[in-house]
């Protein structure tokens, strides 16, 4: 999972930089428009007259968005519900059961980490269904209006363009609202019943330890019954106190019942497996084999822009330096989760996993003390516990937050490889300081949130198309902009012509050449138009993935489903980009329903 | 004080264009009018000759090519002048999924009319269109007629100043029909102006107090109804209770200029002789106005 850190800038510090820039560029959006509004009607009435109109068009549209009357919007967006349900967007409802019933054949409970595959199909299959809808629902209302010429008998009334378009945003929002809650509580159900399991333990399978040398007695040890395709492994201390160990990302609380001599076991639900760990990140450097700092780690080839490795058996670190830690929030030590990958340069034995080592450094003295040696497994998420109480190598006691917390809030926690050969990869994301769990319920919710926000973006862009172009087209442009907006990145790389073997064109050629893409092609007129084209074509990537908003950003689906708690700060700051996005969606919605013939 | 012209064209002229902007139909070309108030207005003209899309042009749903639109003094596209204005579609454009009161309550709504008003307004025109009975029925189950009539009172909704009406009696019954007309002498004794197209001639006979004949895109005759239709060189004699015997000396009498009538006038023919006069003749000689019925309109 690629944790964007970028995000998490609190809210209140990120507010006012981005209103700056938002209104920077509705400003010149706004400039834009207003040229090419003058330009198009220059051309029909000549220069003067165009200027005349430009400025009542002005007038008009601040009139229309500020004197927009509720009562009509409110009717209007309760047509559009009206027309929704004559649309049977029950029917969605529905469907979305049965996908709900088949799935829970094919969700298997016993997979390793179940809870993650159900998450990310719940929140998966929602968001795919919801914003078909919103496609749907949102492009091909208005365009049939027109057809029909309903809208010739509204648009006769006193309403404005502005409240016809606002009117049709919100009614679609509410339905989708409506939908998204009904899903969401169906599948926070869903979740629960489908993992939900307990097992049985009985004194029977239980047999005792080997006792200690003195014949103390050392406790009991067993496994319980199977369900869902695991069993967990049972340990009870010789104080009668017992408890089960962590299986497939969970584990079960154990009470123990005495009367008498009967012993009897009760295993509670499954913990741990809907979670909303609450993260603190750090900041991640580098160093090289000699120990000096450097930005990156080494490429092993695969995943090169997300992770960086680490030669082992070589002063080479990685180094998380963490701020604002302090005694307050972490009494007994620092919780420290990680999930490393591991390159193999020799295979070894795959199941044993690789040593690494963990240590503190206070970044202001220099001073570190190593905590303990640890066996780094491919991709598992590792917890680590940084007691108070540490030791340096010859013996001397040092205490976490006097000795090795800096005056400033600061430590370092540096992971190295202790096996030469074998290399250590991570990315900023992939170690943090478990700060608590939030509530998951609240995270679940969150997670929807996320959908909404996405649902709204494509209703308000799917509007905002039909007022100019056809049902259909409007469909196809919204739905070309929605997968545009997933693959942002992509279209973003492509865009700054980081991709290799060159731009659509070239890539083209290469195909039919099948050259590799990192021969450099020959000069020619062959090669020069590609490279024309390309510019062209990347011009043009640039502008659009400048206008498309980035889809896959506002879903929070993996962060609900890898157990992240999704900061306030997070959900706040996209629920603003979205409102910031929409705005001037809606106002060029309007301007082109204002600026076309109804009737035409 | 306000003006004594409710709609006003000036040189208005609409020329549809296809997707890439070229010329497909010069659908009005050039044309002056003027609905006083308190009038009613009749648009004439066979298929295709423009009506429709002059009444589009002065409610805004189209934008001229040249000229001007002006109701109540604004631009037909200002959006504050439907306040005061009711349009009845061609057919009736209406949400087929609703049911009378939800259309009525809908279109109440978008005036801004508060609850009260409203609900109290739209009973009051279900039942003078004669639809209670049906009143909570969606309209995709009602007929033609009766989803004309919900047009009707959709129009009126706001007890506008100005009716637009787009074919008023197609789709309606005889008696739908007379009711109409009657509803529309009614308006106008209210001092409500009406603004209507039509080719049934018969209707706009019956109820205009002033037409306009258009023929493709050019008007052709505009003037008051009697005006246009009487005949000055016939004399038409209307006598009650005479004998045959009676009749021939009639005849003589006035043969010799000094009888005693009854009722000396002008007749007039029907409304339908003249249009199909006037479109004969503009088929002969097109783009120019026919000469005889001009003459006829100057006294
Ligand atoms: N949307 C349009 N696109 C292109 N041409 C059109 C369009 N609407 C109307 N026309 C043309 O404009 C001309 C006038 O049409 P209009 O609808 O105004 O006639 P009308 O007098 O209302 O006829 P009818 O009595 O049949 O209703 C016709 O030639 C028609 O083909
Ligand atoms: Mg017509």
């Amino acid at each position: 999972m690629v944790i964007d850190l970028n995000d998490v800038i609190p809210f209140f510090h990120w507010l006012p930089g981005a209103l700056l820039y938002w209104l920077v560029i509705v400003a010149i959006v706004t400039g834009i428009a207003t040229v090419v509004a003058w330009l198009v009607a220059a051309v029909r009435h000549g220069p003067i007259v165009a200027m005349r109109l430009t400025w009542r068009l002005l007038c008009g549209a601040v009139d229309d968005l500020v004197r927009m009357s509720p009562r009509r919007v409110a009717a209007l967006a309760w047509l559009s519900i009206k027309e929704s349900i004559r649309r049977r967007v029950v029917i969605v409802f529905i469907v979305f059961i049965v996908i709900l019933s088949f799935a829970g054949w094919f969700l298997d409970p016993g997979s390793i980490n179940p809870g993650r595959l159900y998450l990310s199909f719940v929140l998966t299959a929602t968001s795919y269904l919801l914003l078909l809808l919103a496609l749907f629902l949102s492009t091909l209302s208005l365009p049939a209006d027109i057809k029909n010429r309903t809208l010739h008998t509204v648009v006769t009334k006193p309403v404005r363009a502005s409240e016809i378009v606002l009117g049709r945003i919100l009614g679609f929002a509410a339905v989708g609202t409506c939908l998204l809650v009904f899903m969401g509580v169906t599948c926070y159900v869903f979740v629960e019943r489908g993992l939900s399991h307990t097992h049985q333990l009985t004194a029977d399978d239980l047999r005792p330890l080997q006792s200690g040398p003195a014949g103390e007695p050392a406790g009991l040890q067993g496994y319980t019954s199977r369900a869902n395709r695991h069993r967990h492994k049972v340990i009870i201390d010789p104080s009668g106190e017992g408890r089960l160990e962590m299986e497939q990302g969970h584990w079960h609380r154990l009470t123990v019942h005495k009367e008498g001599d009967k012993v009897s076991y009760q295993i509670g639900p499954p913990e741990g497996m809907l979670l909303a760990r609450v993260p603190i990140y750090g900041k991640l450097s580098f160093r090289d084999r000699k120990g000096q700092v450097e930005a990156h780690g080494l490429n092993t080839g695969d995943e090169w822009t997300y992770r960086s490795y680490i030669e082992g058996g070589t002063l080479a670190a990685m180094v998380w330096k963490f701020q604002g830690v302090s005694e307050k929030d972490f009494p007994r030590g620092l919780p420290v989760e990680m999930t490393i990958g591991i390159f193999r340069t020799h295979k070894g034995n795959i199941e044993k996993g690789v040593p690494g080592s963990l240590a503190v450094r206070n970044p202001q003295t220099g001073e570190k003390v190593d905590v303990r040696i640890f066996e780094a497994k491919e991709y598992v998420t590792d917890v680590q516990f940084i007691p108070r109480q540490l030791h340096t190598a010859d013996g001397q006691p040092r205490d976490l937050f006097r000795d090795l917390v800096d005056d400033k809030g600061e430590v370092e926690i540096w992971l190295s490889c202790v096996v030469p050969q074998q290399y250590f990869g991570a990315a900023q994301g992939d170690l943090y300081l478990r700060a608590g769990d939030a509530s998951f319920p609240l995270n679940f919710a969150k997670g929807y949130l996320g959908i909404w926000l996405q649902m709204m973006l494509v209703i308000g862009l799917g509007v905002m198309f039909s007022t100019f172009l056809s049902g259909p087209v409007a469909l196809m442009t919204t739905l070309g902009t929605l997968i545009g907006g997933l693959s942002h990145e992509f279209m973003f790389k492509l865009a700054m012509g980081q991709t290799y073997g060159g731009g659509p064109a070239e890539s083209f050629i290469r195909m039919l050449t099948q050259d590799a893409v990192t021969v450099e092609m020959e000069p020619g007129l062959r090669t020069a138009t590609a490279q024309t084209v390309d510019a062209l074509t990347q011009f043009w990537m640039r502008l659009m993935a400048a206008v498309i908003p980035d889809f896959g950003h506002f879903s929070f689906a993996d962060y609900v489903a890898y157990g992240f708690n999704i900061s306030g700060d997070t959900a706040l700051t996209f629920t603003c980009r979205a409102m910031a996005y929409l705005l001037p969606v809606f106002v060029a919605g309007y301007l082109c329903l204002k600026t076309r013939e109804v009737a035409k | 004080m306000q003006s004594d012209v409710v709609v006003e064209t000036q040189s208005l002229s609409k020329v549809y264009r296809d997707f890439w902007g070229r010329q497909k139909v010069r659908a009005l070309k050039a044309l002056d009018l003027e609905v006083r108030r308190g009038e009613i207005f009749g648009l004439l003209g066979p298929n295709g000759s423009g009506k429709t899309t002059t009444i589009k042009l002065i409610l805004g749903l189209l934008f001229p090519t040249s000229g001007k639109a002006l109701v109540f003094g604004k631009d037909a596209t200002e959006v504050t002048k439907n306040e005061r204005i009711g349009y009845l579609p061609e057919e009736s454009y209406l949400y087929r999924f609703l049911n009378a009161e939800e259309t009525l309550n809908f279109y109440g709504r978008l005036f801004n009319m508060p609850r009260a008003v409203r609900r109290q307004r739209v009973a009051d025109l279900i039942e003078m269109v004669g639809l209670d009975w049906a009143k909570r029925r969606q309209l995709k189950e009602y007929s033609k007629g009766m989803v004309r009539r919900i047009g009707l009172a959709q129009a009126l909704i706001n007890d506008p100043e100005l009716v637009v009406l787009d074919e008023p009696t197609t789709g309606l019954d005889p008696i739908g029909t007379r009711d109409m007309k009657d509803l529309i002498l009614k308006l106008r004794d209210e001092g409500k102006t009406i603004l209507m197209c039509s080719h049934l001639l018969a209707d706009v006979q019956d109820v205009c107090d002033r037409i306009a004949i258009l023929y493709q895109g050019e008007l052709k005759e505009m003037g008051r109804v009697d005006a246009l239709l009487s005949v000055r060189d016939v004399t038409e004699v209307r006598a009650a209770g005479l004998s045959a015997l009676a009749q021939e000396e009639l005849k003589q009498v006035i043969e010799r200029n000094n009888g005693h009538l009854l009722n000396m006038g002008n007749p007039t023919t029907t409304l339908e002789e003249l249009f199909l006069k006037i479109i004969h003749e503009s088929e002969e000689h097109p783009g120019r106005r026919v000469r005889g019925v001009q003459e006829a309109q100057k006294d």
